[in-house]
């Protein structure tokens, strides 16, 4: 016994210290804010991000031509410290800071946007927000040239940048985008250091790219408020200030950390102990109990607002009977959206009968949906040739997930209300994530419950998604009427007349063509003590700039409790 | 010895790649695609992603791996975690499972056997009651219970220890015990009845009758021969927590392997979960040989098959 059970408790016991202090890093991070983040970091490629969490690190470790306003997030000057836009609105000429900096101290020039664009429109470098750079005069035939003939492909000449000098960019682009200085605050729009990069390009299956560890410490080099100074996967992020920052007094957090908690309900434990100073997310179980609490003046940190995104049921265009408008609307009218919102969410969502958020973007006047109005409905469904629903087959309602999920219980409510209401069945199908969004962009459903979150501030990150050449379009809507408003829109000069055509649009969905069922906007916040920490504003993409986050040196006055 | 060892060890060779090339078709056959996501690049986006994998073909695609495993060692760029390969993921994670594996089963270990031994020497009294109520507990009780009653309690109410993370041992111990708890109980019972059996052995009588003292067989005649079904649970019980560990990853944030097989698994990320159940494999057949090898030095018998 002594032996034998000695053995291997020794080398159990070596094994666990041994592993231990190999992967627990001796670093002590005292004074840092810790930031808890919902979702792990993907990429710290600003040409890969796509995720929100990837995206928040990104603006805090990079700066683009413009950057946030962290409030509005309308764009203001960042790289470039101002630019001229020419009259048609196709010309955009940026001038440089001559005195930005990469954290290695090198001077940004308007070279690092040449190449980080031109990377960008290499197919190989696999960039997922690649529509975004086909606003630029000639981008869109240079990568599709590149995708078809390799060897006789068009010449990056032939796309509309030009560097003049070391600290002027000339960007054409092929019409007006009212957008386009936003975009230049987005990550996949940032520039790149391409001499930090170059050891890491690499030559594999006929593709030259970089191997993904020039974003490791201490090979990335960032020209934004902060550097980036220890990563361990699945761990944190450690960000501390790039001290050749042109704006480096600005930048008040001397230590950043950023980490994820896997299971909401731990990361808010660790919150609740003070492991976790600002939580990026509501945690859901909790949400409703919680803002009971902040209602009740309980609690102060739960910093909750509507957002910029909504969420919709697809409805698939494509199949009997779902291809008539009359059935699609008819669905639509029956379904009680403040009954969802108020008996199964229990979150002071706001219900929405239209597909873009209302009031989230200036000057755009959202257009006035259909409203409830279950005996119309009734009326339409017989119109179709389904009165009460009969002759009328099951219907599919693909749903990501598994167990009581938020959209499990929106399906069961929604299904029960088409039964009782207008006689229609339905099954609820839940499946992986991974297979739901296989047989979403298949066309393999007759409805699915899908949200989404604009990436720039304008309609057509909504309205884009109805287009029939939109990869993302699963709802299979080809409607000449809605292409022809969409082209109209793009072609106006005028940015209020485009947003007025482009309201329109919306109407023609909401009302007429009824691709998706509008069902809430969402709403998501923070959760961090206002008398600790200050910075974070509460602006409606949520997105926090972490150069201006710090702890506050005195408290709030105004008998504020944490 | 060595002979056995030797073909041991080739088998083991076999095991692996049948594992690899099974876990490889099973992958394939499933659906879903790994570059498919909420938001959808054009086609040709897609197509170049699905180039840089290697993953356009799957015969190719399964030679592929299997060379880049034998000639270079590499196990591949992961999808899910574009900037960290598969041996960066598996030397971050791996050893965060394996401290905490084995300090777990240690204090199993420990505490099972003297919650076993406790149970049988005393057999009928109060500590042989307490063990059973305990191990019957802790086998049935699920882990994400376990771990959530210790956070509450003890992290939460108490703030005795920290909620989660990695680093110090204050935040080891949670975790550590929550894993422990199920296989501490297993071995208990197992201990308490492998004890009981050979107390009422002939030679244990005869060592008695000889006039050997209480403690001398306990130790010389008792122990070595009632602990050997509990070194042959330390194979499948080292396998179990390293590999079983997800929930108590999950509920503690701890950064360990666990997590990111289940997470590639639902990602679809081939390369990272073919370079995980081959880590995973190795490892078992590599204890279950080191326990078949601890077995034959601890018993005799088991040598001369």
């Amino acid at each position: 016994m002594k032996r034998t059970l000695l053995f291997p408790s020794i080398a159990l016991l070596t094994a666990g210290l041994v592993c231990f202090f190999l992967s627990a890093s001796a670093a002590s991070h005292r004074g840092a804010i810790v930031f808890c983040e919902a979702g792990q970091i993907h990429t710290l490629d600003p040409q890969h991000m796509t995720w929100m969490q990837d995206i928040r690190v990104g603006l805090g470790l990079w700066e683009g031509l413009a950057q946030y306003n962290p409030s509005t997030l309308e764009p203001m000057p960042g790289i470039a410290r101002k630019w001229i836009i020419s009259p048609d609105g196709k010309t955009y000429t940026f001038f440089l800071r001559p005195n930005a900096r990469w954290s290695n101290g090198d001077p940004v020039t308007a070279a690092n946007f040449i190449f980080s664009w031109r990377h960008m429109l290499q197919p190989s470098t696999a960039g997922g927000y690649i529509a975004m750079y086909f606003h630029i005069a000639g981008a869109r035939a240079y990568f599709y040239s590149l995708v078809s003939h390799a060897r006789h492909h068009l010449l990056f000449s032939s796309v509309g940048v030009k560097a003049v000098g070391r600290h002027e960019l000339v960007v054409q682009l092929t019409r007006p985008c009212g957008y386009f200085l936003s975009l230049m605050a987005f990550p996949p729009f940032f520039p790149l250091d391409a001499r930090s990069m170059k050891p890491f390009l690499v030559h594999t299956g006929g593709f030259l790219h970089y191997n993904a560890r020039w974003t490791r410490p201490p090979n990335l080099v960032t020209d934004g408020p902060y550097r980036l100074a220890d990563w361990r996967f699945h761990q944190y992020l450690l960000l501390k200030p790039n001290p050749y920052y042109y704006d480096r007094r600005a930048v008040r957090c001397r230590r950043l950390l950023v980490e994820n908690y896997p299971d909401a309900q731990s990361a808010f434990l660790a919150y609740q102990s003070g492991t976790l100073n600002v939580l990026s997310f509501i945690p859901g179980n909790f949400a409703p109990t919680l803002l009971k609490l902040q209602s009740a003046g309980k609690r102060h940190d739960v910093h909750y607002r509507p957002v910029f995104g909504t969420w919709f049921m697809d409805i698939n265009c494509l199949r009997k009977p779902l291809n008539d408008p009359r059935v699609r609307i008819a669905l639509d009218r029956a379904v009680d959206k403040k009954a969802i919102v108020e008996d199964v969410l229990r979150l002071p969502e706001k219900p929405v009968n239209v597909l873009i958020p209302p009031d989230s973007i200036t000057g755009y006047h959202s257009p006035v949906g259909l409203s409830y109005n279950p005996r119309r409905a009734r009326q339409l469904l017989a119109e179709a040739g389904f009165p009460g629903g009969r002759g009328l087959r099951r219907l599919k309602l693909l749903i990501v997930g598994g167990g009581q999920t938020t959209e499990a219980r929106i399906a069961q409510a929604v299904a029960r209300m088409w039964q009782k209401k207008l006689g229609v069945r339905t099954r609820i199908v839940q499946e992986e994530s991974k297979i739901f969004h296989e047989d979403t962009v298949n066309h393999n459903f007759d409805l699915d419950i899908s949200g989404w979150y604009g990436d720039y501030r304008d309609p057509t990150t909504w309205l884009n998604l109805f287009r029939a050449s939109n990869p993302n379009n699963h709802t299979g809507l080809n409607s000449p009427e809605f292409e022809e408003l969409m082209r109209r829109a793009s072609h106006t000069v005028d940015p209020q007349a485009r947003l007025n055509v482009l309201a329109r649009a919306e109407k023609l969905l909401v009302c007429k063509l009824m691709p998706a069922i509008p069902l809430y906007q969402a709403s998501d916040g923070y959760m961090y003590n206002r008398n600790k920490i200050a910075g974070i504003r509460p602006n409606v993409q949520l997105i926090t700039l972490f150069k201006y986050i710090h702890w506050r040196r005195r408290p709030l006055s105004g008998g504020y409790r944490p | 010895m060595k002979v056995f060892i030797l073909r041991r060890l080739l088998q083991s060779l076999v095991v692996i790649f049948l594992v690899y090339s099974v876990t490889f078709w099973l992958l394939m056959a499933t659906p879903g695609d790994p570059f498919l996501g909420h938001k959808l690049p054009p086609a040709a986006i897609l197509a170049a992603l699905k180039a840089r994998y290697g993953l356009n073909d799957p015969v190719h695609a399964w030679l592929a791996y299997a060379w880049r495993i034998i000639a270079h060692g590499d196990l591949g760029p992961t999808i899910s975690y574009e900037n960290w390969t598969v041996l960066d993921v598996i030397r971050s994670t791996f050893p965060v499972s394996i401290a905490l594996g084995s300090l777990s089963l240690l204090i199993a270990l420990w505490l099972g056997v003297a919650a076993g031994l406790a149970g049988a020497i005393f057999r009928g009294q109060w500590p042989d009651l307490a063990t059973t109520v305990f191990s019957l507990l802790g086998i049935s009780l699920p882990t994400f219970v376990i771990g959530s009653a210790l956070l509450m309690l003890l992290s939460v109410d108490l703030m005795v220890f920290p909620s989660g993370g990695w680093g110090t041992f204050s935040q080891l111990f949670l975790p550590a015990i929550t894993l422990a708890i199920p296989y501490l109980a297993y071995i208990a019972r197992l201990t308490r009845g492998s004890v009981l059996d050979t107390l009422s052995a002939d030679f244990i009588r005869t060592a008695r009758a000889k006039g050997v003292g209480r403690t001398a067989v306990l130790t010389n005649h008792l122990l070595p021969n009632a602990s050997i079904p509990v070194l042959t649970f330390l194979g499948p019980a080292t396998a179990g927590i390293l590999t079983g560990s997800f929930v108590v990853e999950k509920l503690f944030a701890i950064p360990g392997l666990g997590q990111v097989f289940v997470n590639a698994c639902l990602d679809k990320d081939i390369p990272l979960v073919l370079g995980t159940v081959l880590v995973y494999t190795t490892l078992l057949v590599l204890l279950n040989l080191a326990v078949d090898i601890l077995c034959a030095v601890a018993d005799p018998r088991i040598r001369l098959q």
